[in-house]
């Protein structure tokens, strides 16, 4: 199982390279679209569907927080999972951040190895991508 | 006072060699002496508790490099925009990692990266005292500078926060 992924930051340079981390990093990655602020986001998700979102948080015309925000209140979109990557390390900035319902925190500079285990966290499958709660289910047929 | 500026300049170090290390695949190694080789700099201010402006200073050489283990480009597909990114990328993520390690509890304000442009001036002009620290790097892909401006409260951050770290490589 792959899944699409949407990724939201304003500078191209930083986008080519969360695309390129996730790529090595082993995600089972599909389609990978770009967005370079929070309206852009929005305009590529009406048209598209991706499993989950990465998204810098301070970006111009619309930021992080505000698209999530607007997410949150869209019933077709709520469910999507938001992944922050970003410089700010701050507790009361992460706390923010999941108290608006943010899935998963990535503070930069990263590693392959967390891109992938906060995708996998915040999907809700294992490593092999197999859904979480279907594992059990697939151990009963395993004779 | 001279207590604080040594907590800082070494948290400042560890946040460097992270951020090269993790972020760009460079290991660097200290200068002792102040290099002048630099082709380009970016600059970021930061407010908060704590307010000042933090500065790398590059060498073409190791901008290309870093380019090319961040994004896998060869050398002839660099252009002047990417270098003008990574640069203010890398001031960025250096900037929050060190503040993170200073004190996570406080919350700063990151202001727009500026590239290219000298801003010892603008710090005087701002008020900011003469907190500076200065650290030179090299590696094999070429040489790196910081010039960390900052302001005189930084007593009020540089707490238990930071001196439980184990702050010398």
């Amino acid at each position: 199982m792959s899944f699409n992924v949407l990724i939201v930051d304003d500078s191209s340079s930083m986008r080519a390279v969360i695309k390129k981390i996730v790529s090595i990093s082993g995600f089972k990655m599909d389609q990978c679209t770009e967005a370079g602020n929070g309206k852009e986001a929005l305009d590529t998700l009406a048209g598209n569907w991706v499993d989950v979102i990465i998204s810098d948080i301070n970006m111009p015309e619309m930021n992080g927080f505000e698209l999530l925000g607007i997410l949150k209140k869209d019933n077709l979109l709520k469910d999507i999972p938001v992944i922050f990557i970003t410089t700010e390390s701050s507790e009361k900035r992460m706390q923010d951040a999941f108290n608006l319902g943010a899935n998963g925190f990535i503070k930069k500079p990263f590693t392959p190895e967390e891109v992938k285990r906060t995708l996998y966290e915040v999907i809700g499958v294992s490593d092999e991508g197999e859904y979480e709660e279907d594992r059990g289910d697939n151990e009963a047929f395993d004779f | 006072m001279k207590e604080n500026m040594k907590k800082i300049e070494e948290t400042m170090r560890l946040s460097i060699f992270e951020v090269f290390e993790k972020m760009f695949y460079i290991f660097l190694e200290p200068l002792n002496d102040e290099s002048d080789e630099y082709d380009m700099d970016a600059a970021i201010r930061f407010k908060g508790s704590m307010s000042g402006e933090i500065r790398i200073l590059l060498s073409m050489d190791i901008v290309k490099t870093m380019i090319q283990n961040m994004l896998g480009l060869k050398e002839d597909k660099i252009t002047t925009q990417r270098m003008e990114d990574c640069s203010k990328e890398a001031v960025n993520v250096i900037c929050g990692n060190f503040l993170g390690k200073l004190n996570s509890s406080k919350v700063f304000n990151l202001l727009p990266t500026v590239f290219g442009e000298g801003s010892d001036e603008k710090s005087r002009d701002s008020g900011l005292s003469e907190n500076i620290c200065r650290m030179d790097f090299d590696s094999d892909g070429g040489r790196v500078g910081i010039v960390a401006t900052l302001s005189d409260q930084i007593g009020r951050v540089v707490d238990c926060s930071a001196t439980n770290r184990p702050l010398a490589p």
